[in-house]
């Protein structure tokens, strides 16, 4: 993985006044730490993080950080978000070292079509999108790609199936599912509510057969017995 | 409908509904999410509508996640009811949402469908919301 070269201006004032009026400067407020060194305020290009941060690497991506005379091999770790924009808000930048292991959130990409989805009407559930690994900067894979294909309904792949690549290892548990074929709980969940409503239905019809046959039985009607079994309490 | 099965106190003062949502921002489970664009109030019945609708539009297939639970009892007084002799009664249920907040998750299905489901739901909340996407979340946006 090449770095990429991202200049960080030290020595911004801190505070959320001065940070907001940072961000409408199209700069971002962040943080540089690791290795000891006590946390740098530091600001970057908005511009050039979305540049560095949206290549093939995502955000594992390994920079080259420039403050000021300084330069830190670095990584973007936590990026703080607006809640409803979802635009960046705040950067914490870690240094890293060449030969030290370091974890990563790393995106689980789901390859071909399942069976269970197309033949069998089922769907598939993805509860693990990304699995943390452990490895040196270089060798963090972009992705982990799944072949989901003969997957049938019922059928499920778990953490202990990924083929990791070499020097990347995991602590998620093996027995984690990655990805599950189910049958579709919409469905069901239709069925349930085209029960009921038809159910009220009856029901409805019920009554009215029932103050029908009232009227004509001149208050004592047949449709009384009628209306029992589709009430609630039958 | 949602309700608690259990409560500490069975009516609440009303509160204010300032700010942001300070979590449940993302769709962490589905592909597409609604997004709430403003703070409000929904009530059980308004989920079990939207619920409804998107469950109805998506027929076969597909994964619906309600990510806000009507926690909140709200009170009434009878009509025709002098004031005074203390607070009313509680009728329904309210999940309290603040922007930000990922209402309801939808997986399993295409996108078109997903978004004319989730579009669906949206008309039946009381307040302005928004389809999200799952994969566009990582997206490095600045203002």
């Amino acid at each position: 993985m090449a770095e990429i070269t991202l200049v960080a201006e030290p020595g911004r004032r801190t505070g959320s006044a001065e940070s907001r009026r940072l961000r409408a400067s199209g700069r971002i407020p962040a943080v540089v730490y690791g290795h000891g060194s006590d946390g740098i305020s530091v600001s970057v290009d908005g511009r050039d993080l979305r540049h560095a941060l949206s290549g093939e690497a995502g955000l594992n991506q390994l920079l080259e950080l420039k403050v000021g005379s300084d330069t830190h091999l670095a990584m973007a770790r936590v990026l703080q978000r607006h809640p409803v924009r979802h635009t960046v808000l705040h950067v914490d930048f870690q240094i890293v070292r060449r030969d030290e292991v370091v974890s990563a959130e790393v995106p689980i990409v789901l390859t071909g079509e399942a069976k269970a989805v197309a033949t069998e009407g089922g769907i598939l559930e993805h509860p693990l999108t990304a699995l943390t690994v452990h490895a040196t900067p270089a060798r963090i894979p972009s992705g982990i790609e799944v072949d989901i294909s003969s997957l049938t309904i019922g059928d499920g792949i778990r953490v202990g199936d990924l083929k990791l690549p070499p020097g990347v290892t995991t602590d998620t548990p093996d027995d984690e599912i990655v990805v599950i074929a189910q049958v579709s709980r919409a469905a069901q969940a239709l069925e349930e509510i085209e029960a009921e409503e038809g159910a009220a239905e009856a029901e409805g019809k019920a009554e009215e057969g029932a103050a029908g046959g009232a009227e004509e039985a001149g208050g004592e009607g047949e449709g009384g017995a009628a209306a029992e079994p589709g009430s609630p309490e039958a | 409908m949602l309700m608690p099965r259990k409560v500490k106190h069975r009516k609440v003062q009303r509160g204010r509904l300032t700010g942001q949502a300070k979590g449940g921002t993302t769709v962490n489970f589905g592909d597409y999410g609604i997004q709430a664009l403003e703070p409000g109030w929904i009530t059980a019945r308004q989920i079990e509508a939207a619920r409804i609708a998107m469950t109805r539009h998506v027929r076969r297939g597909g994964k619906v996640w309600i990510r806000v639970f009507p926690d909140k009892p709200v009170t009434a007084k009878p009509a025709e009811t002098r004031m005074g002799s203390g607070k009313g009664n509680p009728e329904f249920w309210v999940a309290v949402v603040k922007p930000g907040r990922v209402l309801f998750e939808l997986g399993g299905v295409h996108e078109t469908l997903a978004r004319a489901a989730l579009e669906r739901a949206i008309q039946k909340l009381p307040i302005k919301a928004r389809v999200v996407v799952r994969a566009h979340q990582e997206e490095v946006e600045v203002s």
